[in-house]
């Protein structure tokens, strides 16, 4: 009886173990490796830089590039529901597909695709864990062979943009104190030493950070490895910054896609409330009126 | 009195030499760039790419002069050749890289330029350039390993040339509004009829060449030539080298990066110039783009770096085993076309976003128009400069 007892707990524990690979907002390398091919799912690569997917990708995977798929090309805002839906459908997406993202930079914008997903009310969207970093370290397969999917059905809802926060959001947020603000960008552009890294275009007239923000840079939430840390300890570093859940939270960058990453792990990991703020530093640094903190004291002078 | 064969054994020690340098480096290089992509395959490519340039005088500035003063077409029919099977193996790439050319959207990392006063200045600029030194800028990178002390102060006056054209390019691109249209032919015509047509043009240009060219009466050899002597003494023939050309040049384009060689100069140019305060922070539509174009660097070990360095160390191993190297001082008096000429090849080489391998060869090979329009102005600027050349020491 004893015995029998055990071998249940015991096949239930690995049934569960099974179940759980692909439970929660995360895959690993090891489970999408063991199903690819499975009609499923759709593998969507989101990277930065340009000939990466080209050069070899996960077997199977479909590119979205970050520039024309996930935007509006004209406007700037996120892509319309008609032209992702479009997108998707091209890259063999249906309603009851697994949308599994990963990219290059540490997920970055693999996670921003993540976001923009959910705002068109996708719910079965998952990141693979660690993205090419993990899988290009463990040597798991690439393929430069591109797929041509048959086409999906899948039919996008509405835009929700209370998964969004606007510029009167933030405004608002800062000056009632009613939401926890999490700046991610790094510890010197929150301070003001600096308007933006080195090299970079998008920039803003005035330096310092949303006054009331808190300071977590994006790479607090990951590992050496590039995977995400463990739920507890993204949880502590959060709470140590103040960010512990019983406030909606509203997360920004510079131009509003890293900060995704931070959303996802707040959002999806630990499951708070959380807004991205897409319009970021590049916004709110050119706006007028609006409060901000500037420790710094950094003055703009043309340069 | 130093012997023949004893000459030939030091030009051996000496290679060996080299040889084990390249080795070293090999080791020494990072495995991988910020992009993941392999640095000594890079190097190795530059290697090949070196030897062969020696092997062969695979050189625009070269091939084109054969034609113009004796009108032997074998050197251009070897560029042909090479932009031929280069556009053969690149339309294979991208046509899984871009199934759909014509959704808008480009081949990354493609050398496909705009067209406009730009290019068509900065192609004349570069064959005037040519014309003036004798020598395209990779021809001097591999005559660097044939002990051309000449292109020392080329390169030199390649680096001011850079700069210049950084502090002309945003007068220039506000000028005209814009550097011009990117087109790339295959949106227009589909991968096949772009293949088709590039290759029918190429194949009408080599039966020009063909039909006004004079082939030189072959000369029997006074005896059999071994192969060891083909390979590694003998000029290699133009067809094999362009043959090999296009090979290099697509295993670059699907491993690492299409085929360039002044990324690297510019972006010493321009970190040493933006250093001193010299350059405007922003080139206008320039630091979108990506290719040929020289951004400011932030590491030594680049790709562009690395295939430079193999490409010089190729041509000089390949120059010493052949007994080809031999150092040659420029004459004083000829120092001021070699300045002015190695500016117009710097210059020309910024303008127009790259040279004759980035713009010519890869961009071509890739489908883009801007390398027809370069090959048209940059032989008309050859032209130019070498009766320029004529007419001064």
């Amino acid at each position: 009886m004893f015995l029998r007892k055990l071998i249940a707990v015991g096949a239930f524990a690995l049934m569960a173990g099974v179940a759980n690979a692909n439970e929660g907002p995360l895959v690993t390398t090891e489970w999408l490796e063991e199903n690819l091919g499975s009609a499923d799912i759709a593998v969507i690569e989101v990277s930065v830089n340009p000939g990466v997917y080209e050069r070899g990708h996960i077997p199977g995977a479909v590119n979205f590039a970050w520039h024309t798929d996930l935007v509006d090309p004209v406007r700037r805002d996120i892509a319309t529901r008609e032209d992702l839906q479009a997108r998707l459908q091209a890259a063999g997406v249906s309603d009851d597909t697994t949308i599994i993202l990963y990219g290059d930079t540490n997920n970055w914008f693999a996670a921003w695709g993540a976001w923009v997903f959910d705002v068109y009310g996708l719910e079965d969207v998952k990141l693979l864990d660690g993205g090419r970093v993990a899988w290009e370290a463990e040597g798991r397969p690439l393929d430069s062979a591109v797929p041509a999917p048959a086409a999906g059905t899948v039919t996008l809802a509405e835009a929700n943009n209370d998964l969004r926060a606007f510029l009167p959001e933030v405004v608002a947020a800062s000056d009632s104190g009613s939401h926890a603000i999490v700046d991610i960008r790094s510890a010197n552009e929150y301070s003001g030493t600096i308007i933006a890294p080195e090299g970079f275009q998008e920039t803003a007239i005035r330096a310092g950070h949303v006054t009331g923000a808190v300071n977590v840079p994006w790479s607090s939430a990951v590992a050496e490895d590039g995977r995400f840390k463990s739920p507890d300890e993204l949880r502590a570093i959060y709470a140590a910054a103040g960010v512990d859940g019983s406030k909606p939270v509203i997360t920004y960058c510079r131009i509003g896609e890293r900060s995704s990453h931070t959303w996802f792990a707040l959002s999806r990991i630990l499951g708070y409330d959380v807004q991205n703020y897409d319009g970021s530093w590049t916004e709110y640094g050119n706006s007028v009126g609006v409060p901000v903190t500037n420790p710094a004291g950094t003055v703009w002078t043309g340069l | 009195m130093v012997t023949a064969s004893f000459a030939a054994r030091r030009n051996l020690w000496v290679a060996a030499g080299l040889a084990l340098l390249i080795v070293v480096f090999l080791v020494l290089i990072p495995a991988r760039d910020s992009l993941n992509r392999p640095l000594p395959l890079s190097m190795l490519l530059g290697v090949a790419f070196g030897a062969l340039l020696q092997r062969s005088r695979f050189c625009f500035w070269c091939n084109y002069n054969d034609f113009l003063t004796d009108r032997d077409p074998r050197g251009l029919l070897s560029i042909l050749t090479a932009l031929a099977g280069g556009t053969i193996a690149y339309a294979a790439v991208l046509h899984g890289w871009v199934p759909d050319p014509f959704a808008g959207r480009l081949p990354p990392d493609a050398f496909i330029g705009p067209i406009g006063l730009p290019l068509v200045l900065g192609a004349t600029c570069f064959g005037l350039g040519m014309g003036l030194t004798g020598s395209c800028i990779s021809a001097h990178l591999y005559r660097l390993g044939e002990g051309s002390v000449a292109s020392i102060p080329v390169l030199v006056f390649v680096l001011v040339g850079f700069v210049l054209g950084f502090l002309a390019w945003n007068p220039l691109y506000l000028l005209f509004g814009s550097a011009g249209p990117v087109i790339w032919l295959p949106a227009i015509f589909g991968h096949g009829g772009a293949l088709a047509l590039a290759l029918a043009g190429f194949a009408a240009l080599a039966a020009l060449l063909i039909r006004f060219g004079r082939f030189p009466a072959p000369e029997a050899p006074a005896q059999p030539v071994q192969p060891v002597q083909a390979i590694f003494q003998h000029r290699w023939p133009g067809v094999t080298a362009g043959v090999i050309v296009a090979l290099i040049a697509i295993i670059a384009y699907f491993r690492v990066a299409p085929l360039g060689v002044t990324a690297e100069v510019g972006s010493i140019a321009r970190t040493y110039a933006a250093g001193q305060g010299w350059l405007p922070q922003r080139l206008i539509g320039l630091d979108t783009l990506r290719g040929c174009i020289a951004v400011v660097k932030e590491t030594l070990a680049s790709r562009n770096g690395v295939f430079v360095l193999g490409l010089v160390l190729g041509a000089a191993v390949a120059a010493q085993i052949a007994g080809q190297f031999k150092p040659v001082l420029p004459r004083a008096v000829s120092l001021p076309r070699l300045a002015v000429g190695g500016m117009l090849l710097g210059f020309g080489a910024m303008i127009a976003l790259g040279c004759t391998v980035g713009v010519l060869l890869s961009g071509t090979m890739s489908g883009a128009l801007s390398g027809w329009v370069f090959g048209l102005f940059c032989l008309l600027g050859g032209w130019a400069g070498g009766r320029l050349r004529r007419a001064i020491p």
